[in-house]
């Protein structure tokens, strides 16, 4: 029973990052209507920056994850440029194509700057461990789990208490609706772009000062985590991908302990198969 | 010729299978990242038929192609519905359940002195059956290009008929596809389970001549590269798929002051082909008028022999 507590906790914690990764990936989806398969390695460049920041030496852990979030933005600003604003016209397909066109470039560039696959990543040693009773909450963990929460607070206070939330409120619920209204459509998605690259910044930092370190594979490990919480919680929904990223989490854990490492893979894959062969073509609004 | 060249020969014969099952994906309207899944499945099995089974390499062949059909069956039953984005995440989900399940798949069994068979991350190793035969590589090489034109002409004649006209309507249009009553879930999983087959034949066509496979083969880059293939050599032919397969392995690769760039410069040939020529350099319209223009050619040879 303390077994299964302590990775419930485990996975609500990791779990708190994937919430990010799919709230970036949603507010893509539901203002553009497009994927965005570069999301994971958009993060991987922030990370590298970071990293390097990290290796020169200079750079605190705060500094460190200000690169990293700066640096995904600015990959996010090179895909939504690409691979969204100059697909606008054409199938929302195209553009998820195009997108994974774009996250080879991101991969390789990454692979060509750093010549060492697997890079460090600073570690917040200045938290302590908390322990409750028989349960242990790791500093790293509580730091994934603040943050993103912290995160997460001010994402929903944007989105519902600014001129601009609303607006790409509106833009998700319709398009139509909104040009209509006077919303500049296309600015409204570039902007909502920009901030779920920031959101996937934000993400990528805390995963990688958990890990310590940051491998290439990390690009598609974080599109795949996102995509999943993202369909998990209904595909649109905000409040959806944030209990989606939690629910992932668990489950990942939960497995992790039980069955062992090779089965949290297979099970996390088998869990996208299933909700993308069984998710409905229904939509949660998000105004509700 | 050298080996290098044969290599890259061969390579561009084995892609072009795999290449070809995406394509015919893309013409059913369904963008699929999971190719590879398909690829390495035919892989395994023909080298289980072969090397562990002692089967005759054309019985590997026929098990790598049969096998990646019937994945492709199942796939299909359960994601023929799903479409868009969906169908790609499942996709996606679907190739990379395949490579961490061959990570701890084991098959083996003892052949002579040795164990033969699946080792889970270890790979599979052995599959020997191209040189106990004794053919020379050169001519193995020779027969997946001969394999492939077949298999090409049979493509195009399917494409051409009741079949190829029911995919492309669903890839137009499901709705108005459903609406003249085509049974869109039977369609569809054929053509899933025929994509899985050729991509299964390439698998087992590689096996063979890598003698070695491991669940890493099943990486999504060789997924997403035969999608690539189809939207640059164009969609309006079987042949567009195998033109952007030689462009890119034996133009790309074979340059090899490329080398470190090779992903930059293709994924950056992909989003400008994305912008400026949807539908690749052989799509619908040049096809049409490739067509017409050698028509045209051949009834002018013939009205001035008719004039003689």
């Amino acid at each position: 029973m303390i077994d299964f507590l302590q990775a419930l906790l485990d996975g609500v914690m990791l779990g708190a990052t994937y919430s990010l990764l799919g709230l970036g990936f949603t507010l893509i989806f539901g203002v553009l209507r497009r994927l965005n398969l570069a999301f994971g390695p958009m993060i991987l460049v922030g990370i590298y920056a970071g990293s390097h920041l990290h290796l020169s030496g200079v750079g605190p852990l705060p500094a460190v994850m200000a690169v990293t979030v700066a640096g995904a933005v600015l990959a996010g600003a090179y895909v939504e440029r690409c691979s969204f604003r100059a697909l606008a016209r054409q199938a929302p397909v195209v553009s998820m194509i195009s997108s994974f066109a774009v996250s080879m470039q991101l991969q390789e560039l990454v692979a060509l700057v750093s010549s060492s696959r697997t890079l460090p990543y600073p570690a917040p040693e200045w938290l302590p461990a908390i322990t409750l009773g028989p349960l242990l909450l790791r500093a790293d963990g509580l730091l994934m789990w603040g943050g993103a929460t912290l995160m997460m607070l001010a994402l929903f206070a944007l989105l519902y208490r600014t001129r601009w939330g609303t607006a790409m409120r509106a833009v998700a619920d319709s398009s139509e609706a909104a040009t209509l209204m006077g919303v500049n459509v296309a600015a409204v998605g570039a902007a909502a772009f920009l901030l779920a690259s920031a959101i996937g910044g934000v993400a990528g930092a805390l995963i990688a000062t958990s890990q310590q370190q940051v491998t290439p594979y990390f690009g598609l490990w974080a599109t795949v985590k996102g995509l999943t919480t993202m369909l998990l919680g209904g595909a649109g929904s905000l409040p959806g991908a944030a209990l989606g990223g939690l629910i992932l989490g668990v489950v990942e854990t939960e497995t992790l302990w039980y069955l062992g490492g090779q089965w949290r893979d297979l099970v996390s894959y088998a869990l996208l198969f299933l909700v993308a062969a069984t998710a409905g073509k229904s939509r949660a609004g998000w105004s509700a | 010729m050298s080996d290098y060249a044969l290599s890259l020969l061969a390579r561009i014969g084995i892609e072009s299978f795999v290449a070809l099952s995406a394509y015919v994906l893309l013409l059913l309207g369904r963008i699929s990242f999971g190719q590879q899944g398909f690829f390495v499945i035919g892989a395994y099995a023909a080298g289980i038929a072969t090397a562990v089974h002692g089967a005759p390499l054309v019985g590997g062949l026929a098990a790598g192609a049969l096998a990646g059909a019937l994945a492709g069956a199942v796939f299909g039953v359960s994601m023929a519905r799903a479409q868009g984005l969906y169908f790609a995440a499942g996709s996606l989900a679907f190739g990379e359940l395949v490579r961490v399940a061959l990570l701890v798949f084991e098959y083996r069994a003892a052949v002579g002195p040795d164990l033969v068979g699946p080792a889970g991350a270890d790979g599979f190793r052995g599959i020997r059956a191209l040189f106990t035969s004794g053919i020379h590589i050169g001519w193995y090489v020779l027969g997946i290009h001969g394999l492939l034109a077949l298999v090409l002409v049979a493509t195009v004649f399917t494409l051409r008929g009741r079949w190829g006209e029911a995919i492309r309507m669903i890839g137009e249009d499901e709705a108005a596809a459903a609406t003249v009553g085509l049974p869109i879930r039977r369609v569809a999983v054929a053509t899933m389970a025929l994509a899985g087959g050729l991509a299964g034949l390439g698998g087992a066509l590689f096996a063979h001549y890598a003698t070695y496979v491991e669940p890493g083969h099943a990486d999504v880059m060789l997924g997403v590269h035969s999608l690539a293939y189809g939207l640059l050599g164009g969609l309006g032919t079987p042949l567009g798929p195998i033109l952007g397969v030689a462009l890119d392995i034996g133009v790309l690769e074979s340059f090899r002051l490329l080398s470190g760039y090779r992903m930059i410069i293709f994924g950056g040939l992909v989003m400008l082909f994305l912008i400026v020529r949807p539908r690749g350099l052989l799509d619908e319209a040049t096809v049409h008028r490739l067509g017409r223009l050698a028509r045209r050619g051949g009834e002018g040879n013939a009205e001035a022999g008719a004039g003689r």
